[in-house]
């Protein structure tokens, strides 16, 4: 993968040969990038002059507030083509059936049975395209009692639990940056996408996928139902302490690190943490080599924990957290800086990894860096072949692939179709 | 919908030969057993997944067969136990490779090619192979060679410095994130499009997964604002960009409600319910700039009323107007009384010859046409050894024997 370019690949893509008509209107964008940047055709259908509901969230490129500026949209929509239609009349409604005739997959995320409405139900969309995938990602699911309760990404984090144990423990809870609840909804909508996917090719039909959002959060409460199940514990927030002496966040020169040295399946490093201290000539390191520390009583109570936190945070009190990394990583000890934005800009993994793309956004004229692959495939690698499209830039090409005029779509403009 | 279901999942005739362990590897090939695969997980007691010995036990009891964390990661998967250190063992992983479809591993680089087991080694007569490799930080780079878990990938990537309040340290979210959604999924979804591309054209590949990466991905608007518009990203409380009020706030039974408001219509019907404003100084609360600018004071005012209500009958009362309202569940009240995880059977118990019935979680992705394959608890450890040597790989029962005398099976 090279920098600093866009590039077309040598390569063919995995998923090369799927259309996608990707309906997101609210927060299932993600889910469609995950299908385009491994090669899938996905045509983002927009609202005609307004675009796509994600072109006004916030930040914006130069906090410019454009419909080609909102860094959403940048990012959530690469390798998406775009084309305007209203299916909400009746022309674009036709329209948008014939391109239903073309596609392997609908991706959508209205409200449960907001298409039915419009008369686009799957039921309906599977007789005109009997290998039709419909995924549909919602906060509750179709169906069930809370399938048409109002939410957004913070009470959808809560009423799937995870929200609870987020936080410090003496304040309410605080919510998972970056909108984690619509990611997990994507993220699972997208490997659903692909199972539906791949039972097609056996069988030749179609199906729906139906996500729900709270449902998926519910994945990420670690062992919380069985500690509930099995031992009737109700885990709660725990803050910054230490899961056990020897694991947790600890404060140094200029940041934090996190060590994972202490407890279960961590109790394996503490004897490289204590030849690092030793070697280091930390004070109390042969306090740390008594035996009393291989009791997991021991490392889980109180005073463990603090006479840890004394003897770690004195010693790292006047080093970065790049000295601290490199220095235990290099005695296998897992110990990680908690890296902000810059930091990961700069971190020479990720660039030895070449995992930033930079590429050009034309309507500011700046050159922008975003994540790259999150996976490297050997055989089709991962490739940004476009930026996030322009408003019904594709319009042209895909609607006279339909057979439809110049003549026709002039009349469409004028009616607001496309 | 009406049409038929098949009785067998979408992967049904998949099959994987498992060697992953402990979180995030676990958790990507349980999406596959769950949905029909074959998942073949090759486990030895010398070298035992760390999970089998993790709280919490059933009973409280520790034991390898008794871990309810480990169960949840395992379901419907099958055991065969392999001392992987002997050559025979090797030459008989060698053999169930050759027979699966996919090979999955969250080792570090190069663990998986010392046991004679790595891609180049295995798919040199099996083109076709989807060789899966899950290290912390990838095979290539200088750091592929550092240790790390879901905790301490979760402060590589970025997620626990972002997430918290805004005045105290990052906290994150408290789990090992990264390995329950961003790394099983991403992987999941990288695997399954290698498959399909397989099935398009014979050909197998390799996977170089990174678990911080998919963590990064998910961050990836905060890391882009902070480029473009060099701007210092910080810790938002319960804050966004978007509007106000939104936020947790406390109830009268100590529970919390989250509410967030995004449309002026909206902030009028909270209002005119619960009757903020009147509590607090006059101005434009009808504009959503105002309630931004003066976003603190307007949380003071709602948790000083939200503290008079039961968590639940607010929730009830905010939904009746469609306000975005939820209760920040716990555990109990999400297996015990939430009506809509029970309306998609979220929850579902599966019988354990040592465990009894005990609770695991289904899949969140509902497939109107072919069913999840919700059958099976996790395996005993080599529950299966026997099964898949004689009848996947059509060892004798004798040879069975004679290597378990060899200590082979452990």
């Amino acid at each position: 993968m090279t920098q600093n370019s866009i590039h077309h690949p040598l390569f063919a893509s995995p998923l090369d040969g799927l259309r996608v008509l990707d309906l997101s209107n609210r927060f299932s964008h993600y889910a469609g990038k995950l299908l385009a940047d491994m090669g899938a055709e996905v045509i983002l259908i927009e609202a005609p002059i307004f675009g796509n509901s994600i072109r006004n969230k916030p930040p914006f490129i130069q906090d410019r507030t454009d419909i080609e500026f909102g860094i959403p949209h940048f990012y959530f929509n690469t390798n998406k083509r775009s084309i305007t239609l209203d299916i909400h009349k009746n022309e674009g409604k036709k329209i948008f059936l014939e391109l239903v005739k073309t596609a392997d997959i609908v991706l959508e995320d209205y409200e449960p049975l907001a298409l039915n409405k419009l008369g686009l139900s799957y039921e309906f969309l599977h007789k005109i395209n009997p290998k039709l995938i419909m995924t549909s990602i919602t906060p509750f699911g179709q169906t069930g009692p809370y399938a048409n309760y109002a939410s957004d990404d913070l009470t959808l984090l809560a009423l799937g639990g995870l929200l609870n144990i987020m936080g410090f423990e003496d304040m309410q809870p605080t919510q998972a940056a970056c909108e984690q609840a619509y990611a997990m909804g994507c993220m699972f909508g997208a490997v659903g996408t692909m199972l539906a996917v791949l039972e097609t090719q056996l069988s030749d039909l179609g199906q729906q996928v139906d996500v729900s959002i709270q449902e998926c959060v519910t994945l990420s409460l670690e062992n919380s139902a069985q500690s509930f199940d099995l031992e009737k514990k109700i885990r709660a927030r725990a803050g910054n302490t230490q899961r056990y002496a020897g694991s947790g966040i600890f404060e140094c020169l200029d940041g934090f690190v996190y060590v994972f040295a202490g407890g279960m399946a961590a109790s394996r490093f503490w004897k490289n943490l204590v030849e690092w201290f030793k070697i280091e000539g930390v004070e109390g390191a042969n306090e740390l080599a008594s035996p009393k520390w291989q009791d997991l009583k021991y490392m889980h109570s109180d005073e463990g924990k603090q006479l840890f936190e004394n003897i770690f945070t004195a010693f790292a009190s006047d080093k970065t957290m790049a000295f601290l990394y490199e220095g235990a990583q290099s005695r296998r000890i897992p110990l990680c800086p908690v890296n902000d934005c810059q930091s990961i800009l700069k971190n020479k993994q990720l660039i030895s990894r070449s995992f930033f793309e930079t590429a050009l956004h034309k309507d500011s004229g700046l050159k922008i860096t975003m994540p790259g692959a999150p996976y490297l495939l050997s055989e089709t690698p991962w490739s940004l072949r476009h930026l996030a499209p322009r408003l019904g830039q594709d319009n042209v090409t895909i609607y006279k692939e339909l057979g439809l005029t110049e003549e026709k779509l002039a009349s469409l403009r004028t009616l607001g179709v496309v | 919908m009406n049409m038929k279901k098949h009785s067998k999942g979408p992967l049904s005739g998949l099959r994987v030969a498992d060697f992953t362990w402990i979180g995030a590897g676990s958790y990507t090939t349980k999406i596959l057993s769950d949905f029909g695969a074959e998942v073949i997980k090759v486990e030895s007691s010398k070298s035992l997944d760390p999970l089998r010995n993790t709280a919490p036990f059933f009973q409280g009891k520790p034991g390898i067969n008794r871990s309810g964390y480990f169960a949840d990661r395992n379901s419907n998967k099958k055991s065969i136990v392999l001392d992987l250190k002997k050559e025979k063992a090797q030459e008989i992983a060698r053999a169930l490779i050759s027979k699966s479809d996919v090979v999955a591993n969250n080792f570090s680089p190069g663990t998986m090619d010392k046991l004679g087991l790595g891609y180049e080694q295995v798919s040199q007569d099996h083109k076709s192979l989807v060789y899966l490799s899950m290290s912390m930080q990838g095979s290539t780079g200088p750091h592929s060679h550092y240790v790390g878990f879901g905790l301490t990938i979760a402060a590589l990537s970025g997620i626990q410095f972002l997430s918290g309040a805004a005045d105290r340290p990052p906290v994150g979210t408290g789990t090992n994130y990264p390995d329950h959604v961003p790394n099983p999924c991403h992987a999941a979804f990288a695997l399954l499009s290698a498959i399909y591309y397989q099935r398009k054209t014979g050909k197998g590949q390799f996977i170089d997964f990174s678990q911080t990466e998919p963590s990064i991905s998910l961050i990836g608007t905060s890391l882009i604002d902070s480029i473009v518009n060099e701007r210092i990203e910080k810790r938002m409380d319960n804050d966004n960009l978007e509007s106000a009020p939104r936020g947790a706030y406390p109830c009268r039974d100590g529970r919390t409600i989250a509410i967030a408001i995004y449309l002026d219509q909206q902030w009028a019907d909270l209002d005119n319910l619960l009757k903020i404003s009147t509590k607090l100084e006059s101005r434009d609360w009808h504009s959503n700039k105002v309630r931004m600018d003066y976003r603190k004071e307007l949380d003071a005012a709602i948790s000083k009323i939200t503290i008079d209500f039961d968590a639940q009958s607010l929730q009830n009362l905010l939904q009746s107007k469609s306000i975005p309202s939820g209760v920040a569940s716990n555990i109990a009240e999400l297996v015990e009384t939430d009506p809509q995880l029970n309306h998609r059977n979220h929850w579902i118990k599966l019988n354990h010859s040592e465990m009894g019935k005990t609770i695991y979680n289904a899949p969140p992705i509902r497939l109107s046409r072919t069913n999840l394959n919700m059958e099976n608890s996790a395996p005993l450890l080599g529950e299966h050894t026997d099964e898949i040597c004689m009848n996947l790989l059509g060892m004798s029962k004798r040879e069975v024997q004679f290597l378990r005398e060899q200590d082979i099976f452990i």
